[in-house]
């Protein structure tokens, strides 16, 4: 890979990377409070089924992707893009400025306990099932946010094996140190994390949809940083000038 | 079911999570390409449209946001 690829390859990998860690921590809450709670069978059972529909919804996409024109797939990526940073680093801008209170993964795994306790209440033979489900539906839903993230920062430039490697790093991070640690990983500065990625998806965002709508960047990929740098500084200084006192999290 | 009208309702809450904010940033989208396809307007002037607009849409919700909620 040449020295101008690679200004594109380590943003886009960094991104993936990030972005997969916030949401792995998301799955891995509930998963461990499923496995902890019901036994490993169900937890182990909801992931596998759901990474499985995931490689079936890749092996199906990326075929669709190499059909559409280079111009009109960085246009539509652009755009949403732009919509998912956007999003992102405006929560993140909420949460630092003390408006909405932050995410807490010890909060989310007591209520999926509470939640898994009430369903054993009601439905004592088909527990395994529920607890298995609600394995499934984490793993996919934060998975379905992975794969779009993956697709987002690596198909405008061909980089989607790069960003998929991003991906499946932050994966392997996550259950190396969940097994270690055995606990919901409360310590991850997910605010912080996605303050970066919504940083970065905005500023791909914005250098895709452009680059889709036929703007030619000066300097080109060396743009990316200087958006980067552009939405980090707005975001912070919006932060600072909105600050709050500290707020309870989110429960 | 539950679990695909889940799985939507996700999808839906990725791009649409501020109203506000989509459909501003959609609106910004719709003016730059106009610039750009219909009026041809300069790459440099049409970029800058684009990337000034996003961070006044960005700033323009969250201070929308924090009015709205009131202080504790």
């Amino acid at each position: 890979m040449d020295p101008i690829s690679w200004s594109v390859a380590a943003p886009a990998v960094g991104s993936a990377f990030i972005a997969s860690l916030v949401e792995v921590v998301e799955a891995f809450t509930i998963i461990l409070a499923v496995g902890t709670l019901r036994g490993w069978r169900p937890a182990a059972f909801g992931t596998v089924a759901a990474l499985g529909v995931l490689g079936v919804l890749i092996a199906s996409l990326g075929p669709v992707l190499s059909l559409v024109p280079l111009h009109l797939l960085q246009l539509i990526i652009g755009v949403l893009l732009l919509l998912f940073g956007m999003g992102w680093l405006r929560k993140a801008i909420l949460r630092a400025a003390g408006i909405i209170p932050l995410h807490d993964e010890d909060a989310i795994f007591a209520s999926e306990a509470v939640q898994l306790g009430r369903a054993s209440d009601r439905l004592h033979t088909s527990l395994d099932w529920i607890a298995g489900l609600t394995a499934f539906k984490a793993v996919l839903l934060e998975g379905l946010e992975v794969v779009f993230i993956v697709i987002a920062v690596g198909a405008g430039r061909g980089l989607l094996w790069p960003a998929s490697l991003g991906a499946l790093a932050a994966c392997v991070v996550i259950l190396a140190v969940g097994i270690a640690v055995h606990k919901p990983l409360a310590k991850v500065p997910e605010n912080t994390l996605k303050f970066g990625v919504g940083t970065m998806l905005s500023a791909f965002g914005v250098f895709w949809t452009g680059e889709g709508l036929g703007i030619a960047w000066p300097g080109q990929d060396i743009t990316l940083p200087v958006f980067v740098v552009l939405f980090l500084a707005v975001g912070l200084a919006t932060a600072s000038v909105l600050r709050r006192p500290a707020m309870e999290v989110l429960q | 079911m539950s679990i695909i009208g889940e799985v939507f309702k996700e999808l839906f809450a990725m791009f649409l999570a501020d109203a506000r904010l989509t459909f501003a940033t959609l609106f910004l989208v719709a003016i730059v390409g106009g610039l750009v396809a219909g009026l041809q307007v300069e790459p440099f002037l049409a970029g800058s449209v684009l990337l000034l607009g996003c961070l006044g849409i960005l700033v323009g919700t969250v201070c929308r946001e924090a009015r709205a909620r009131p202080h504790r």
